[in-house]
């Protein structure tokens, strides 16, 4: 346990000054910003003004839906791809794996990093839907934000979409990882969300891991109990996979 | 008591779809000495190197650090090892510093190795710049730091002298030498630089498309060939005549001179047979093999000369 926490604060030195640190507040950035931007220059006529938790909870969940749908797919793919990218670049992984540290060790230290730099981009974009509802509050009252934000919608909903989300990021660190090619890992994301856009309004949105976490939002959200314990099964399985396959390969 | 090879290898065996590859292997590198691994490109000196360090899986045979068996799930033996292999594995947007840290935690070592090995490679001044604006010759330099951070018993070394320029060889040499004779360090320095090797190491071994073809000290690979005689003379044609029937062996001719390896008569023998025919013997010397001929020798395959 104890190499793991020291690979894990070795990752930490990695990532200093990398895009894909950065990524961790832009991408939730963008999303909030986005749809503050949308909801700015939206004419609404003579809709007559919600209640003020009304019209949190709309904004909340329309920037939640936008993150869901669209960024956190394409956000995923990207983190995976640049973390295994530190390794894949220089051919780190001669060096690494010939160090007295077990092989699995890094497996183990790269996908918790991916996990916890995930984990915050989901505080930021708590954060930011914050920030963002009472900036439009003050700008544009005709919407109707008004009092405290939707704190308990936005931590339910931040951590079963982040959990369903543990089945991308498995099944992305493990591409990432298998092959070098940064091509590779980013067109296999984006090809994946693109049919998830399709897959997601159909009938096996529930067994497709970058359309599950649709299950949860919107009018037809599910019960997310079993959508949680599907996508955490994925999750372990390509989790396994990934770790027997690095274990298995030869880095020189 | 310690055991008597850093590195030790029986029967390691690794081959390619290529052909490429070692074959049956049987290294033994004593402890404290500096052993130069030659071998022409592609003869199997990166590849033994990635089997010591459990970076490939061997066909066959084992590996073992001071004794230490070292495999897939055996890598206790590694925490003795220091290694560069090719070409530096960094990363270009951190710190030299920065690059020595990452390891440094990976190992759970001190934070006064990194201000030690920094001025070892004489990078203390660098430190703080990122590694991509560091010239092939610091990053080779970084790499070495990388190398000795963890405080090694044995230094492998691939082709560590790629990208310096001949004042950092010479300081590479330098400090190659004082690792060995001031801390007891086994260094293990693959080349295919014959005049690098021939600087620095006390032992080698040269391998010859995977086949380990020598292994020994310098001295013993010297004294594996005879000195030439090459004999410089005003009639070449006759003189040949004569040394083959002295000698049962034609010498070489080039224009006047003759060059062959006495077996049966003593340099003066020869020259005072030479005479009494009437020969008159311009020049007679009496030449040591170099060490390139030696490897052409053993290897049929041109090495490197660098007198860099």
């Amino acid at each position: 346990m104890a190499d793991f926490f020291r690979a894990v604060a070795a990752e930490g030195v990695k990532i200093r000054g990398t895009l894909a640190r950065r990524l961790c507040w832009v991408a939730p950035l963008v999303v909030v910003g986005l749809d503050v931007a949308m909801l700015l220059v939206r004419k609404f006529g003579d809709r007559p003004v919600p209640a003020p938790a009304e019209a949190w909870l709309s904004f909340a969940q329309e920037a939640f839906g936008l993150w869901t749908f669209l960024m956190l797919p394409l956000f995923i793919t990207l983190q995976s791809a640049l973390l295994a990218q530190l390794e894949h670049g220089e051919r780190q992984w001669k060096h690494l794996l010939a160090l007295p540290v077990g092989k699995t060790v890094h497996y183990h230290a790269k996908v918790a990093v991916l996990v916890a730099m995930i984990f915050s981009a989901f505080l930021f974009l708590g954060i930011f839907i914050l920030i963002g509802g009472h900036f439009l509050a003050w700008a544009k009252p005709s919407l109707g934000i008004a009092g405290p934000g939707p704190f308990g919608y936005l931590l339910t909903k931040s951590l079963q979409v982040f959990l369903i989300s543990t089945a991308m990021i498995t099944i992305h660190t493990w591409i990432a990882i298998r092959w070098t090619s940064f091509t590779v890992a980013v067109a296999t994301g984006m090809s994946a969300t693109v049919i998830g856009f399709l897959v997601g309004q159909s009938e096996y949105r529930a067994y497709y891991p970058w359309s599950m976490a649709l299950q949860v939002l919107g009018g037809k959200a599910v019960e997310p109990g079993p959508a949680i314990a599907t996508a955490l099964l994925v999750a372990a399985v390509a989790y396994g996979l990934g770790l027997w396959d690095f274990r298995r390969r030869e880095f020189s | 008591m310690p055991p008597p090879h850093a590195i030790e290898t029986f029967a390691l065996t690794r081959r390619f779809p290529s052909g490429h590859g070692v074959q049956p292997l049987d290294l033994a590198v004593p402890a404290g000495c500096l052993y130069g691994f030659l071998g022409p490109n592609g003869a199997g000196k990166t590849t033994t190197i990635r089997l010591l360090l459990s970076l490939l899986r061997p066909d066959a045979g084992e590996v073992r650090l001071f004794g230490e068996p070292v495999g897939p799930g055996r890598r206790a033996a590694l925490r003795h090892v220091g290694a560069l292999v090719e070409a530096p594995s960094l990363y270009p947007h951190l710190s030299g510093r920065d690059n020595l840290e990452v390891t440094r935690r990976l190992l759970s070592l001190h934070k006064t190795r990194l201000d030690e090995v920094l001025a070892l490679v004489d990078l203390t001044a660098e430190a703080h710049r990122t590694v991509r604006e560091y010239s092939l010759g610091m990053r080779q330099r970084l790499a070495l730091a990388l190398a000795l951070l963890p405080d090694p018993r044995l230094l492998i070394l691939d082709e560590p002298s790629n990208g310096l320029d001949p004042a950092g060889i010479q300081d590479l040499r330098v400090l190659l030498r004082r690792l060995v004779a001031e801390r007891g360090l086994t260094v293990f320095l693959s080349s295919h630089l014959l005049a690098e090797i021939e600087l620095v190491a006390t032992h080698v071994g040269v391998l010859h498309q995977g086949r380990l073809l020598f292994a020994g000290t310098l001295d013993e690979l010297r004294r594996r060939s005879q000195p030439k005689l090459r004999i410089t003379c005003d009639d070449a044609g006759r003189a040949a005549g004569l040394l083959a029937a002295f000698e049962d062996a034609p010498p070489d001719r080039q224009n006047q001179t003759l060059i062959l390896v006495p077996r049966r008569s003593s340099p003066a023998e020869l020259n005072r047979r030479l005479v009494e025919a009437g020969i008159a013997v311009h020049e007679l010397v009496t030449t040591a093999p170099s060490l390139e001929s030696l490897f052409f020798d053993l290897t049929g395959a041109p090495l490197e000369v660098n007198h860099g």
